[in-house]
């Protein structure tokens, strides 16, 4: 079974997983070697916590003397935080919003017509998943100069849309698949077209696919720093990663209190999106089978 | 999903392909931009103050002109990159911007810089500027591409009271490399918690690796980075290998900063922002500006630096004439190739660099000046003790090889720097390959051993 | 796959259009883009930026003799090894195992913190990792507790440092995809397996690993795919240094294109690169398509 695939159970498994976590004991030694693992994993977040509340944070673990406020208040700026962050929402729903139409589009025909065109179609789509991003922004940034795209953040966004469709057009599938043919039938008798049968009976039945589709590229394009790093070059497009890096360049040898509040500022808004996909799409794993890097 | 959703999605999304379709034509009755590039950092403000003014003046002169400033954030090398990344491409391409002397030449081969003569003639200021400066925004084919902010010099820098607790009588004046090091030993025997004597080194601190460091040493050698008669890059000169040797001395005793600190490209801050004013570093190779970052409104103020910290020439390898090193560098204002509005663009920059900018600018990053005009000024001369000290360097300074190639020479020479004080290569490697790097930058035949 | 035949030939797939341009633009092009340059001295600044000029197989010539290359293919194959296909691999077996042996209540919150660090920006994620394993970090801390060496991480060990960032980074993915392997698993089987008397070791050998080897094998190859392309954590822990100790491919292509000019010998790095992950791709699709006869 595939990844990819598994998109498409968005299906609670928790359904499943009680039953099977019922006939096992719960172990002791389990719960402490985890709690064990867990805590190595909590320790470098927990010094993100801890520094942005510490006004003289340094790399160190430690509980601040007087836990304060002040680090946040002093990069909540319109030119530090606010722009930086609006850009980036710009740049991720853009991308987001480009992805998914296209990928619909794409994943219609894929899943209601049968043809020879469809499987080599699939693989070279999940073959363009398997290209690593990082290895192409040189000759990217080479075709952006060419085109006079560079520093442009319409360019910008049809690039990342592009980078994250293949794995949007996997999973769109998969979730239009699970959408019986048989009620846009009723539709097409009514004199419907296709198109039509598609945004009327069709998306409404998998808006929560579309949403963790959406969510998912949304979450992606936020964390990416290296694409927005190369092509998009003057201040005012710059997303949160971006200055959040020239900040660390700049103050990060000082300011640690600092860069881990505007880390923390930047991060919320994708942490609380993948609660919600985690909750309400009923599966994390409709996340985990989709992703990459 | 909800359909008005998806509506406005495909909206933005088709909104957004029309934008890119359009990008690239700016309609024409929009008023007339003016883009300017320049470096900005938390420690260095200068030249944003100058170009804000410059702003507020030209567009009230110039009515329905808009001077968009576009500062990068970031480090020399990061500046360098970002702004090459800009200049590739006709669309982002500035019309004015801050650029470093030693990238002029590349960048006049690259077809970047605009050929400035024409508008010099008309600019009176322009006689003012001394010979030596000027040459540095000169091309291969004698054109005036860029036009200089000022200059520098380098020297040792050092601490009067760390010196004078190890019983350094001050001011201290070493004559030879063995100086340095007996001197250094001397500090470091006596207080074991202060750096004795520092040298930038590896790729962290890029140009200030070899500005502040490796060419000091290897112009004291008798050696040369590039033959300048015969247009050849010189390798496996015994001076290069020395100059390895006696870094390599400096961070194997700890006489040096660690070389993990050396890695750090922000390590040039704790030198002038912690190191300096506490009193834990002996002595340094910096620039002649150094004072700008400690004198009042400066990013470390320091009241009373004036009276701690003393200035020496860096002596040669073993006191062989002129006795002393120093190198030269400087930045400059240049004009895009692709520029839509030359004259615009000139008269902006003349503005940026009227005798008032340029003196408030100098003042303000204690540059050298290259103006006679900003140089006669009294305010000038008594921005602090060290004016003339430094300046009087200029007599033994160098500059940089002013060849398209000598980014990438830099380049392997820091790596070079990079090897030998981690402990990667012994300095007789290190210099193999840099030689071998050279002669794959250069071709063979641009290459002489000495 | 829910899907009829019929309708009005190759009209009917024209919404795959909007799709295939992108990928053909923005993916495919800079692949054929990348291929071209590295053919070509083509540089960011000097005369090779206005007029550049194919050299035919000089840059991949330079590829063998430079030292730097070399040492760049190791660390990267190092770095793929030990934090993919060792690291998040095992480990996140290892948590997903554990999870169904645990309380409850435990495994929540544990999977939530592994899970937290995964959906975190990258460029966070970079800068918590560089305070936990700088000098004066959380890491030395608990060291120094235990009386043990401290030594700088970031320096004397640089890939071992990446190597656990990165295993901290992305173990979450493994996890999730071990946990829905093993959700899916009968479990029936597990208990006849109990009924003979096997232990929990032999249990997870001979009748877990087996059964869910596909997932095993979609796993390995997307999380190489995905650690193959790191470039951003190296670049904020170590950027590569010192003296080059943890530069891997797409560090490499990254300097010598944008940090020294050299757009043409950078593009060659960067095409190892692309056709790594082609033959990984090739690799993936070949085990899916057998998964699925």
């Amino acid at each position: 079974m595939t990844a990819p695939a598994k998109a498409s159970r968005a299906a609670p498994p928790g359904a499943t997983s009680g039953r099977t976590r019922a006939r096992y004991r719960s172990s002791t030694p389990a719960d402490g070697s985890l709690l064990l693992l867990g805590a190595c994993f909590l320790l470098p977040l927990l010094w993100l916590v801890l520094a942005s509340l510490d006004t003289g944070a340094g790399h160190e673990t430690r509980v601040p003397a007087q836990a304060s406020l002040e680090n946040f208040a002093a990069i909540t700026t319109p030119g530090l935080l606010l722009k930086p962050l609006w850009n980036s929402l710009v740049l991720s729903s853009g991308t987001a919003a480009v992805t998914l139409v296209a990928a619909v589009l794409a994943a219609y025909p894929l899943s209601r017509y049968r043809s020879r065109f469809n499987t080599p179609f699939m693989y070279a789509v999940l073959f363009g998943t398997c290209l690593p991003i990082t290895a192409i922004m040189v000759p990217v940034y080479g075709l952006f100069v060419q085109l006079e795209l560079l520093d442009s953040m319409p360019a910008t966004i049809l690039f990342m849309a592009t980078t994250a469709l293949p794995m949007a057009i996997w999973m769109t599938r998969n979730f239009m698949d699970a959408v019986p043919v048989s009620l846009e039938e009723a539709a097409w008798v009514d004199g419907a077209s296709r198109m039509t049968a598609l945004r009327t009976i069709v998306l409404p039945l998998m808006r929560q696919g579309l949403g963790v589709v959406f969510i998912f590229v949304f979450i992606q394009a936020w964390g990416n720093f290296f694409v927005p790093f190369v092509l998009l070059l003057s201040e005012a497009n710059q997303p949160a990663a971006v200055s959040i890096f020239s900040f660390f360049g700049q103050h990060g040898a000082v300011a640690y209190g600092q860069l881990a509040a505007f880390s923390i500022l930047y991060s919320l808004p994708v942490l609380a999106l993948y609660v919600i996909v985690a909750r309400g799409a009923g599966s994390s794993f409709a996340l985990s089978g989709a992703v990459r890097g | 999903m909800r359909r008005p959703a998806l509506k406005t999605m495909s909206l933005i999304a088709s909104a957004l392909i029309v934008l890119t379709a359009c990008t690239p034509a700016a309609p024409e009755d929009r008023p007339k931009t003016l883009k300017v590039v320049y470096q900005k950092t938390d420690s260095f403000t200068a030249l944003e103050t100058m170009f804000q003014a410059a702003k507020q003046e030209f567009e009230a002169a110039n009515p329905g002109v808009l001077v968009e400033l576009q500062p990068i954030q970031g480090n020399d090398d990061d500046y360098g990159t970002k702004l090459a990344l800009a200049l590739r491409s006709p669309s982002t391409a500035p019309d004015v911007f801050y650029e470093d002397t030693f990238k002029v030449r590349s960048d006049v081969d690259a077809g970047y810089l605009l050929k400035l003569d024409s508008h010099l003639e008309g600019w009176g200021d322009w006689d003012k500027f001394d010979d030596g400066a000027k040459a540095a925004g000169r091309a291969d084919d004698g054109g005036t591409y860029a036009v200089p902010l000022g200059t520098d010099t380098r020297a040792i820098w050092y601490h009067r009271k760390v010196l004078e607790a190890a019983g350094i009588s001050v001011p201290w004046e070493p004559r030879s490399w063995q100086d340095i090091l007996d001197t250094a030993r001397k500090i470091k025997a006596n207080d074991p918690s202060v750096v004795p004597f520092s040298m930038y080194a590896g790729k962290g601190t890029g140009e200030g690796t070899v500005m502040q460091g490796f060419y000091e040493l290897l112009y004291g050698t008798g050696s040369t980075l590039y033959d300048e008669e015969n247009k050849k890059w010189v390798v496996g000169s015994a001076g290069f290998k020395d100059s390895l040797a006696f870094l390599k001395t400096l961070y194997d005793e700890g006489l040096a900063v660690t070389p993990a600190q050396a890695l750090d490209a922000n390590v040039w801050k704790k030198v002038f922002g912690e190191w300096f004013p506490n009193g834990k570093l002996g002595a340094t190779v910096e620039g002649s500006y150094a004072p700008s970052f400690w004198q009042d409104g400066g990013s470390y103020e320091w009241p009373g630096y004036e009276q701690e910290m003393g200035v020496a020439p860096f002596p040669t390898q073993d006191g062989r004439a002129p006795g002393a090193v120093s190198m030269s560098g400087g930045w400059t204002l240049a004009i895009g190739a692709g520029t839509k509005e030359p004259d615009l663009a000139f008269s902006f920059l003349s503005t940026a660099m009227s005798r008032e900018n340029s003196l408030a600018f100098t003042l303000d990053s204690s540059q050298i000046a290259v103006r006679s005009d900003v140089a006669d000024d009294s305010g000038y001369q008594a921005a602090n003790p060290f004016v003339k000290d430094v300046s009087e360097l200029v007599s033994v300074t160098r500059y940089r090889p002013a060849t398209s190639d000598y980014p990438r020479i830099s380049a392997a020479v820091q790596e070079a720097t990079e090897a030998v004080i981690t402990g990667a290569r012994s300095p007789e490697q290190a210099a193999g390959d840099y030689d071998a790097a050279v002669t794959d930058i250069v071709g063979g035949d641009n290459t002489v051993r000495k | 796959m829910p899907a009829r035949t019929g309708g009005r030939g190759l009209l009917r797939y024209l919404p795959v259009v909007p799709a295939v341009l992108l990928l053909v633009v923005f993916l495919a092009g800079p692949v054929l883009w990348a291929f071209h340059a590295s053919f070509t001295n083509a540089g960011l600044t000097g005369r090779n930026a206005r007029s550049p000029e194919w050299i035919g197989l000089e840059n991949y010539l330079r590829l063998l003799v430079d030292p730097v290359f070399p040492l760049s293919l190791g660390l990267t194959v190092l770095f793929v090894l030990g934090s993919a296909v060792l690291g998040q691999n095992l480990l996140g077996l290892a948590l997903a195992v554990l999870m169904r042996r645990a309380r409850r209540a435990v495994s929540a919150v544990v999977g939530t913190t592994v899970v937290a660090a995964w959906v975190l920006p990258e460029i966070v994620a970079a800068f918590a990792a560089y305070a936990y394993f700088s000098r004066d970090g959380t890491l030395n801390q608990l060291l120094g507790g235990l009386g043990l060496d401290q030594p700088d991480w970031l320096y004397s060990w640089p890939m071992a440092a990446v190597v656990l960032a990165n295993i901290w980074r992305g173990t979450a993915f493994s996890m999730l995809v071990y946990r829905a392997a093993l959700n899916d698993m009968p479990t029936e089987v597990a208990e006849a397996a109990q009924m003979d008397g096997a232990v929990g070791w032999q249990r997870l050998a001979f009748i877990t690993l087996p059964m869910i080897r596909g997932s095993v094998a979609t796993n390995l190859m997307l999380i190489t795919l995905q650690t193959l392309a790191v470039f951003t954590l190296i670049w904020v822990m170590t950027a590569g240094g010192p003296a080059n100790a943890s530069t891997t491919l797409p560090v490499l292509a990254y300097q010598e294109a944008f940090k020294f000019g050299d757009i043409g010998y950078g593009t060659a790095v960067a095409s190892v690169l692309i056709l790594l992950g082609g033959v990984f791709g090739a690799v993936y699709i070949r085990l899916l398509r057998e998964a699925k006869r």
